[in-house]
């Protein structure tokens, strides 16, 4: 149905559709897209891109299969698209749809014990460190401290137990309401709240001993 | 309130999500709790350096790997529509096949079931010769058999061949007067 209505091409032309996906909120932009104008799609991805890449990356803690799975996230947007209940927020679609596949992908991991989380982000951090922590202006020991730090704070992360770290994401990275993670993570408000706060106070221990 | 209190309210508080009321409940209790006002500290501080983790970028070729899939994507959605309407076109040949056959067959089983129609030679049937009775009315009359309806000439060819009987009788004069 959404593949017909798809080829109907819809008559915005012209150099400022680019600048009117923009300006368009989530829901319209999904609207363009289902009828027909595929530069919305991109608009999309532009959006989503590095939050979903940054949520799964601290969820799984590997930076390849992170991209990898955004990607998977994108393709299953981009297949069912037209089957989104459109009354409901996106955003919390798309993240519900990348949450379900970094459990999978840990599950997966469990059952494989030769992966390990923190093996897999420690070669990142060596092999492949984001340009921002390269500031040549910056003392070298500086720069070994900061990266030191983040190090500990993504191997506390990491030690969370996985519900408790979803949450914990959603929460203190993404900024998500209660009920948006609720909705996502398919758990009550009460189990929410309750699991965010055991994160928050394992977090703030695991991390004491090294910022205090 | 109490310490215990005060960590159930403590993520509400955090996020500031408390009604007026409770939050000067709990900014109370921190200046009077010292404990508790450690415990805000710590988690506070361990939140300040998770939230300030510096974001990553997806990789150079993140948009070309994902536009090379979305193209794959599509070239498989055509064949797959395509396959589809084969399938589809497939089912539908195969039904009218079972459709024709089934009238086929039945028509062929209704014509074995039924008995065909006997050939006999044809019968010709012959009218015997009535036989002529003398007429016992008590007024002579001469009866031809003729039928009616017929118009006069042809009805008189026809009294030609009809058979004549003749009756015996004896004419009497009749008188109205009486």
């Amino acid at each position: 149905m959404a593949d017909i209505v798809r080829k109907r091409v819809v008559a915005v032309e012209g150099p400022t559709i680019r600048e009117r996906l923009q300006a368009m909120d989530d829901s319209a932009v999904v609207t363009a897209f289902l009828g027909g104008e595929e530069r919305a799609f991109s608009e999309l991805v532009t959006r989503y891109q590095t939050r979903l890449l940054n949520f799964v990356y601290r969820t799984i803690g590997d930076r390849e299969k992170a991209e990898d799975l955004v990607q998977e996230v994108f393709i299953r947007v981009y297949r069912h698209l037209h089957r989104f209940d459109r009354s409901k927020k996106f955003s919390t679609w798309v993240y519900t749809i990348a949450s379900n596949l970094a459990k999978n992908e840990l599950r997966n991991r469990s059952r494989n014990p030769l992966v390990l989380f923190q093996t897999v982000q420690k070669n990142f951090q060596d092999e492949d460190r984001p340009l921002q922590f390269e500031d040549t202006t910056a003392r070298p020991d500086d720069m070994y401290r900061k990266r030191h730090l983040r190090e500990i704070v993504e191997e506390s992360v990491a030690k969370l137990p996985e519900h408790h770290r979803n949450v914990f994401i959603l929460r203190e990275l993404e900024g998500k309401s209660y009920e948006e993670i609720a909705e996502i993570t398919e758990c009550n408000l009460g189990t929410v709240k309750s699991r965010l706060n055991r994160a928050r106070n394992s977090f703030a221990e695991i991390i004491a001993p090294y910022v205090d | 309130m109490d310490c215990r209190e005060f960590c159930e309210q403590h993520v509400a508080y955090v996020d500031d999500t408390l009604a007026g009321i409770e939050l000067v409940r709990m900014q109370r209790h921190i200046a009077e709790c010292e404990s508790c006002a450690k415990h805000d500290a710590k988690i506070r501080r361990a939140l300040l350096l998770f939230r300030n983790l510096p974001s990553i970028e997806p990789s150079a070729d993140f948009s070309q790997r994902l536009e090379a899939r979305i193209r794959e994507c599509q070239t498989d959605h055509i064949m797959a529509a395509s396959q589809r309407n084969l399938r589809y076109g497939a089912v539908a040949a195969t039904l009218a096949s079972i459709v024709m056959l089934g009238y086929i067959g039945t028509t062929l089983y209704e014509r074995a079931a039924t008995p065909r129609d006997l050939l006999m030679p044809p019968v010709v049937a012959t009218l015997p010769e009535p036989e002529l009775m003398p007429i016992t009315t008590s007024t002579p009359a001469i009866v031809t058999s003729v039928s009616a309806g017929l118009s006069i000439f042809p009805a008189a060819l026809f009294a030609e061949q009809a058979p004549v009987r003749f009756a015996h009788s004896k004419l009497e004069l009749t008188d109205y007067t009486r």
